[in-house]
């Protein structure tokens, strides 16, 4: 037995090497440039000189900046929960579903993504304005009488984030459902639990991985997609990606840019390892 | 997905990606380099009809990055390049532009004086301007009851949660070191925090900040007022001309968008024979009228839209020049607290 | 397996409805006369005469397609291995690895598409189709990483197990065993990578060279002039041909089962 398991060891290196490698050299490599250069100071026009210093870092404690990861954050985490409360029962139904229907319902949530999300959001405005479509079917149903004014505001951020964002949600939570052992849900129903008890103790835990990575995929964009804050937000809330995307064009100030990334970062990964923790997941992961 | 399904695929990508045609003799290809839709497919089809020269059009998204491009490849892979006057003075003080040699542009002597010996290129060595814009007031009189003549009517309270801003920071606090009475380019860092303080006054007045497209706004009913690039003042008069176009009494802000030659150009001859065919009257109509940019080309004045040759009246503005590393950190903070006030 | 009720297939229902609203927006205004998404003013066909007359425009989307399709591949082959052989080995260096693998996820793209660029230019790789292929790679993997891990957790390693007791090189059991249990995360990661390559406008301007364009960038960068409805008629067309190409497929695929099915009455 121990013979079979360091061979397993061995030989499942090269697995790992392509991953290791590609890593190494063109992730790690540019990030550790990254953080240096938040370390570094603005020079004429976009050059950096190198006289390393804190100056960056300590320009993020001004309160306009703070609001800005504040609100950022806000913003991230009110959409990753609606995506969240959304985006798991449809995976969850669309891993019930039968063979053929799964294969149209996937390719139903893949088919929107062959336009470009910008051009969808566009769309979105078309529906969501004063004139839009939105208001003229809830006149027509006489619900209101004056148009809402529904654009360039939070709700229709919020609405821009959850759109683009969910598939995301979807498909690790189907993928992570697809695989669930249905008949450990008929066990525990034979052993007298109600519905709701069989899927909370059951289906629920044995999906969290899939719930775990949804999160991630959605909340660490849902901090960078500031061109959804832009388009249908009006530009009017100031988001963290938006700022970095500024200093880094007519700001000019790269150093400045690159602390406020870094500690982005930072704070994305804090958050998720508490997420992580949280849910426990750590235990249903990594096992062999 | 079946395995053999995936081998299939990868075939057909090597295939494919072996089709690709390497790129070819460059003898017979310009490089350009600008923003997409700058000018219409009828003068890039001409250019290769006349000479034979193949187009490559690559894009860039802000000038920044261009800056970034162009220094990367230390003014080599691009011909021919079109961005705003601001970074241009950048390119020109790296060495990353080429010294025109006026006497293979014939059509030199088309370019409006009054667009020449700016502030990036006072001696012009470097650029022939390509299209300029003075961004403007415009506003649906059906929707607004009081007159707007200048910035300071911005600010009227009853035009609450209904202007469309573009978003240029340089631009926006300029207009309101207009309305205090100085200058577009002033550096003084205190008194750039003194127009912050007024442009917060603004906040509660505007709709949404937007840099492309801003006239949709105004076209479908969303804001009111506009302040609008002039391509985008073009624009939304096709759409829609008894909008009412205001020339602000406190002065006007204007830029220019300069085409140069970088320094290592991979063709200079091509970016010779490009900038010289754009400079003939019929071809700078069709460009100027298509980009809904002021023109630049005298010879073509009378061609174009008239709306697009600047009036005699307003003939005095203010370029937006580049400002002290202070003052413009100073700017972007007045910016970000700005937007962040808005809401 | 419980089939789904009446209740939960609405609910699939009406999201797909508001998923698909903005797509049916869009399809609708490559018919608008208007150059503006203003107001429905009139149909007509000009944006897709103008796309068809579009070279640069095309050749920009095959670019984008190669582009999306490779980078998918190269980064499911990277990440597959990847998320296994995390799961297999228990190296110190293990959950540092995992953490920076997905760190591109985190950093906002214009930075990362700067210092990859600076990257490239350090290492001297010409710019290009390679560099656009990894820096697109850069931010591909994550995706197909995280979710073959979320399928690999709580898999039943004794499958793989016992064909290695039975004698099995690590490849064979990967090959046979592993790979078709994960399949299904390695597709749905792939098609979140390619859409993420199709969209990606950033990175691609940062890493490309003078001469190969992309779609997004080329649709992207036209802020000084205005977004024209000649992106909804190619975005429509796209549409049009993927569901055709896979009309096609299933009409194929159903021909050939009638086929067989005929075939074997026959014999009888």
């Amino acid at each position: 037995m121990s013979r079979t398991k360091t061979k397993k060891h061995s030989s499942s290196v090269w697995m790992i090497l392509p991953l290791y490698f590609f890593t190494l050299v063109f992730v790690a490599g540019p990030l550790i440039y990254m953080v240096a250069l938040s370390f570094a100071q603005p020079g004429s026009g976009s050059a950096v000189e190198w006289n390393l210093t804190l100056e960056n870092y300590r320009k993020i404690l001004d309160p306009v900046y703070l609001q800005t990861f504040r609100e950022s954050f806000q913003l991230a985490l009110t959409s990753t929960v609606i995506i969240c409360i959304l985006g798991y029962p449809f995976g969850y139904f669309m891993a019930k579903m039968s063979e053929s229907w799964k294969k149209k319902a996937m390719l139903l949530l893949m088919l929107p993504f062959w336009i470009n999300s910008l051009i969808r959001l566009y769309g979105w405005i078309i529906i969501l304005q004063n004139r839009g479509i939105l208001n003229h079917v809830l006149k027509a149903l006489g619900i209101i009488d004056k148009p809402l004014k529904l654009l360039y505001s939070y709700p229709a951020i919020v609405v821009g984030m959850v759109y683009v964002l969910l598939p995301f949600m979807i498909l690790s939570v189907y993928s992570s459902a697809e695989k669930l052992d249905w008949s450990l849900v008929e066990a525990a129903r034979d052993l007298g639990a109600g519905k709701a008890k069989a899927f909370w103790t059951v289906s629920f835990k044995l999906t969290l991985p899939g719930l775990l990575s949804g999160v991630i995929l959605t909340f660490i964009p849902s901090m960078g997609l500031f061109f959804i804050a832009d388009i249908l937000g009006g530009n009017k809330i100031v988001l963290v990606g938006s700022l970095i995307q500024e200093q880094m064009t007519r700001g000019s100030n790269w150093p400045f840019a690159a602390a406020l990334a870094v500690v982005l970062m930072i704070l994305t990964s804090l958050m998720i390892g508490l997420y992580r923790k949280i849910t426990n997941v750590k235990e249903l992961e990594g096992i062999g | 997905m079946k395995k053999s399904t995936v081998i299939a695929l990868c075939a057909a990508l090597s295939v494919t990606a072996a089709a690709v045609p390497v790129s070819a003799d460059s003898d017979k290809e310009l490089v350009l380099f600008t923003w997409e839709n700058m000018f219409p497919q009828e003068v890039l089809d001409g250019f290769e009809e006349e000479t034979g020269i193949k187009i490559v059009y690559s894009n860039f998204d802000t000038d920044e990055t261009m800056y970034e491009k162009l220094s990367m490849a230390k003014g080599g892979d691009y011909d021919v390049v079109i961005a705003d006057d601001y970074i241009i003075e950048n390119v020109v003080q790296a060495g990353l532009a080429e010294k025109l040699d006026q006497s293979k542009l014939t059509g030199f002597e088309n370019i409006n004086p009054l667009y020449q010996g700016q502030f990036y290129d006072p001696n012009n060595e470097y650029t022939v301007p390509y299209g300029a814009g003075i961004p403007l007031i415009v506003y649906d009189p059906e929707m607004v009851d009081i007159e707007i003549k200048g910035y300071a009517d911005l600010w009227d309270p009853s035009l609450e949660d209904s202007i469309a801003l573009v978003a240029n920071y340089r631009v926006i606090n300029g207009i309101t070191n207009l309305m205090l009475g100085k200058s577009m380019n002033e550096e003084d860092v205190e008194s750039i925090k003194e127009t912050g303080e007024k442009l917060l006054e603004l906040a509660p007045n505007v709709r949404l900040i937007q840099d492309d497209n801003t006239q949709n706004a105004l076209l479908n009913g969303e804001a009111s007022v506009g302040f609008l690039y002039t391509s985008q003042v073009t624009a939304a008069l096709a759409e829609y001309p008894e909008l009412e176009v205001v020339y602000p009494e406190e002065g006007l802000g204007f830029g220019i968008m300069g085409m140069f030659i970088p320094s290592q150009a991979p063709n200079k001859e091509v970016a010779y024979q490009f900038m010289d065919y754009i400079l003939q009257p019929e071809v700078a109509a069709q460009c100027t009228d298509f980009i809904g940019y002021y023109s630049t080309n005298k010879a073509a004045d009378e061609l174009v839209n008239p709306d697009l040759v600047v009036p005699d009246s307003v003939k005095k503005g203010e370029i937006v020049q580049n400002v002290s590393a202070e003052a413009e950190e100073q700017y972007n903070k007045n910016w970000t607290e700005f937007k962040a006030a808005c809401d | 397996m419980k089939k789904n009720s009446k209740l939960s297939s609405l609910y699939m229902g009406i999201i797909f409805f508001l998923m698909y609203m903005p797509v049916a927006v869009v399809i609708i205004f490559s018919f608008n006369e208007s150059k503006l998404p203003v107001r429905f003013t009139g149909f007509s066909l000009k944006w897709y005469q103008e796309l068809l007359g579009d070279s640069a425009m095309i050749e920009a989307l095959g670019n984008s397609l190669i582009l999306g399709v490779a980078s998918c591949l190269v980064s499911a082959v990277i990440g597959t291995l990847g998320a296994v052989g995390l799961s297999r080995i228990h190296w110190k260096t293990k959950s540092a690895l995992e953490y920076v693998s997905i760190l591109p996820l985190m950093i906002p793209e214009i930075i990362l598409g700067m210092v990859l660029m600076a990257f490239f230019y350090l290492l001297n790789i010409p710019f290009g189709m390679l560099t656009l292929l990894l820096g697109h790679t850069v931010f591909c993997v994550p995706y197909i990483l995280m979710e073959v891990k979320a399928r690999l957790a709580g898999m039943d390693p004794s499958l793989e197990e016992a064909a290695r007791d039975l004698g099995a090189g690590s490849f064979r059991a990967f090959w046979d065993i592993t790979l078709p249990l994960i399949m299904p995360a390695v597709v749905s990661g792939s098609l979140l990578a390619f859409a993420m390559s199709m969209d990606d406008v950033v990175i691609s301007i940062f890493v490309n060279g003078p001469r190969i364009s992309t779609l997004p960038v080329k649709v992207y960068t036209q802020l000084k002039t205005g977004v024209t409805p000649e992106i909804n008629a190619l975005c429509t067309l796209m549409l049009v041909f993927t569901l055709g190409v896979l009309a096609v497929y299933s009409l194929a695929v159903w021909l050939l089962k009638r086929k067989n099915r005929l075939f074997s009455i026959k014999e009888k």
